[in-house]
């Protein structure tokens, strides 16, 4: 999967790309919109992330040409400015996804893999891993055979996990994923929610799933 | 810069220079008016009775040598008196000597009842001129003058006096005019001098509102409402920022500190990345402290526009009371009332609401419940989240909204782990919707309740 970064940000844009690199990406960064519109209108790109402030043509500018060219990758555009008119002008001009700096870069992530998963086949309606499975459909849940009474958040939660297993989940993600709560709180609602969860899905099983990673959020995967 | 052209004191001084001229020079003119009326009139009495003595005289001497013997004599003593009388033949009499007479028998004088002024030589008089009978038997013209010098004179005098008047009266008026305004004007002087002392540390000075003159008081009382508005925002916004210091210097000291501690010495990779984890907490923090400060920002800019759609508020309460629910562990959490719609912006008063709710929450003891009402109240719609629990002391009731207040009134001592800001980011986003948000206390519970705008067609 190859993604163009447009940053102009020096810090920015190289740990953007180091990180996209890191999690298995082909990232390539160019730091004006000028090299941002050519590469998008030239390259194999698979994504592109296009900061809207940029020197030259800005970031606006060069979704406008790309989707003038016939281009239709997807664009996760990142702002620095939380105006409404942004968000809603941003989407006008066709682009797929926002965010506000500053994010998490586990939100970044979780974003750009679902814009690169988007329009493919359709999702699995059963998810497993290790001995936890998932029937999506029948609104099940078993581990070792058990099965395990959920309320629908909860499901949806463990449908998340495990539609993204080994992806660090920031918290922000998972409140906007479960809860359509897509504002910063500065609350714990989410740990509590996953202790909820580990205390009926993890506790009394090993291998244990969900994981925390410190100040990023959560991940499931068998370690 | 001043441009004296606009001078108070000047325009009013030669406003009242102008007027005491304009007075003087009235009064100038009829006073010289009635003087000179009243001159005429003597004169003309005087000249009707030497009229009438010569006529006497004519009436009663038989010879025309008799006639001018006795007039001769009874005008002894007379000054200033010209008299000719001229039968067809020459002149018979001529006072009080022929130079002086001769000409005036040559003016054109017309015979009438009004005396008429005639300037001889270098002399003005007064003349009237009659034709009469003599008792010899012929008709003699008679021409009489009064010499009316010394009434000129004294006319002319009046009028030089009333010029001098005139002049001293005007500047004069102008001086104490000018010295009357300056006085009155004192009190101005007085008002910019204090508003000179006011500067940003002094917001507290006030212009005394005793002894100002009645055409100031509504100034001066509109200039100290401005002080105490513009003390009230100042102060507001100095404690704002000695707050923001405080709140973003406490994570970036202990940043600091425990990177400086990290570093000391070599450690572990897993210490390490612990170290990373914990900033990587505190940056979180500090940029949602950024994030709301901004919002709170702008909220106070008036550049917080809501996106405005109509939005049901009973539902969108039900997603907050599940997803916030989670925190009430021991706390009874319910929602009442029918549904209403509201027009706003979904994600501003999912936040606002939400943080009243957490607010709630975290004052909750174990055990205790929060109601969550909505509803219709004269024609806005009423949000109310009711919590039991140690109500809010009254004495800080006026504070629960201020930023980065925490009232340690929850179960544990207080809330800590929010920035304290959240109270003041939901004031803020309902204001800018134009609705109010308030606070009551009870017993032992506390009220939020919000009101907020429904619709164009009223609340359904």
């Amino acid at each position: 999967m190859k993604i163009l970064i447009v940053e102009d940000e020096a810090k920015t844009g190289d740990y953007l790309k180091q990180g996209l690199s890191e999690a298995g990406f082909t990232a390539d960064l160019v730091r004006n919109g000028l090299d941002g519109m050519h590469g998008g209108l030239a390259g194999d790109y698979d994504l592109l992330i296009l900061d809207v402030n940029l020197p030259g043509l800005d970031g606006w500018q060069v979704l406008k040409a790309l989707r003038a060219a016939g281009r239709d990758l997807p664009v996760l555009f990142l702002t620095a400015r939380d105006q409404v008119e942004d968000r809603v002008k941003g989407l006008e001009l066709g682009a797929d996804d926002y965010l506000v700096k500053p994010f998490a870069f586990s939100e970044l992530l979780a974003r750009v893999r679902t814009l690169l998963r988007r329009g493919r086949a359709r999702d699995a309606e059963s998810l497993s891993l290790a001995d936890l499975e998932l029937d999506v459909l029948k609104r099940r849940a078993t581990r070792a055979g058990q099965r395990i009474d959920l309320t629908a958040k909860e499901f949806a939660l463990l449908e998340l996990f495990l539609r993204r297993q080994g992806e660090v989940l920031a918290r922000s993600f998972i409140a906007s994923q479960v809860w359509d709560m897509n504002f910063d709180s500065d609350t714990n609602v989410v740990e509590v929610a996953i202790r909820r969860l580990r205390a009926k899905v993890d506790d009394a099983f090993s291998p244990k799933l969900i994981h925390t990673l410190r100040g990023m959020g959560y991940v499931m995967e068998i370690r | 810069m001043a441009d004296w052209r606009h001078s108070i004191a000047l325009r009013l001084s030669l406003a009242f220079a102008l007027l005491a001229t304009l007075v003087f020079a009235a009064l100038g003119v009829y006073f010289s008016r009635a003087a000179d009326a009243h001159m005429a009139e003597l004169d003309a009495h005087d000249l009707f009775g030497k009229l009438a003595l010569i006529g006497h005289v004519g009436a009663q001497e038989k010879t025309a040598e008799t006639f001018a013997a006795r007039l001769g004599d009874a005008l002894i003593g007379e000054h200033g008196v010209i008299v000719t009388v001229n039968p067809k033949n020459g002149p018979i009499f001529n006072w009080p000597t022929p130079e002086l007479a001769e000409p005036l028998a040559a003016a054109k004088v017309g015979l009438g009842r009004t005396p008429v002024r005639l300037v001889l030589g270098d002399a003005e008089y007064r003349v009237i001129a009659a034709d009469m009978e003599t008792a010899w038997g012929e008709t003699a013209h008679v021409v009489v003058a009064r010499d009316i010098r010394h009434h000129t004179d004294f006319l002319d005098e009046l009028q030089r006096d009333f010029r001098f008047a005139i002049l001293a009266a005007a500047l004069l008026t102008a001086i104490v005019g000018a010295l009357v305004v300056r006085r009155g004007l004192h009190p101005v002087r007085a008002i910019a001098h204090a508003a000179g002392r006011i500067s940003a540390g002094q917001l507290a000075e006030r212009i005394p509102e005793q002894n100002v003159p009645p055409e100031l008081a509504e100034l001066v009382t509109a200039f100290n409402a401005m002080l105490g508005r513009l003390e009230d925002s100042f102060k507001r916004l100095s404690d704002f920022s000695a707050d923001l210091a405080h709140e973003l210097r406490t994570p970036i000291h202990s940043l600091r500190m425990q990177t400086e501690v990290s570093l000391s010495k070599v450690r572990h990779v897993d210490e390490y990345r612990d170290l990373l984890a914990s900033n990587l907490e505190e940056y979180e923090r500090l940029a949602r402290i950024i994030a709301d400060m901004l919002l709170l920002a702008k909220a106070d800019h008036g550049l917080l526009v809501p996106h405005s759609e109509p939005l049901a508020l009973r539902p969108l309460c039900e997603r907050l009371i599940e997803y916030y629910g989670l925190l009430a562990e021991n706390v009874s959490l319910q929602l009442v009332g029918d549904d209403i719609t509201v027009q706003g912006d979904r994600l501003m008063l999912e936040r606002a609401i939400g943080n009243v709710l957490v607010n709630a929450i975290h004052h909750t003891p174990a055990g205790g419940s929060i109601v969550v009402k909505v509803g219709a109240v004269d024609g806005l719609a009423e949000l109310s989240i009711v919590n039991t629990g140690q109500p809010i002391p009254t004495e800080a009731l006026h504070r629960v909204f201020d930023r980065f207040v925490r009232l340690a009134s929850g179960p544990e001592g207080g809330a800590t782990e929010g920035t304290g800001l959240g109270l003041a980011i939901a004031r803020s986003i309902v204001l800018a919707h134009g609705g109010e948000i308030a606070v009551r206390v009870g017993e032992q519970a506390t009220e939020f309740y919000l009101r907020l705008p429904c619709p164009a067609g009223g609340a359904n």
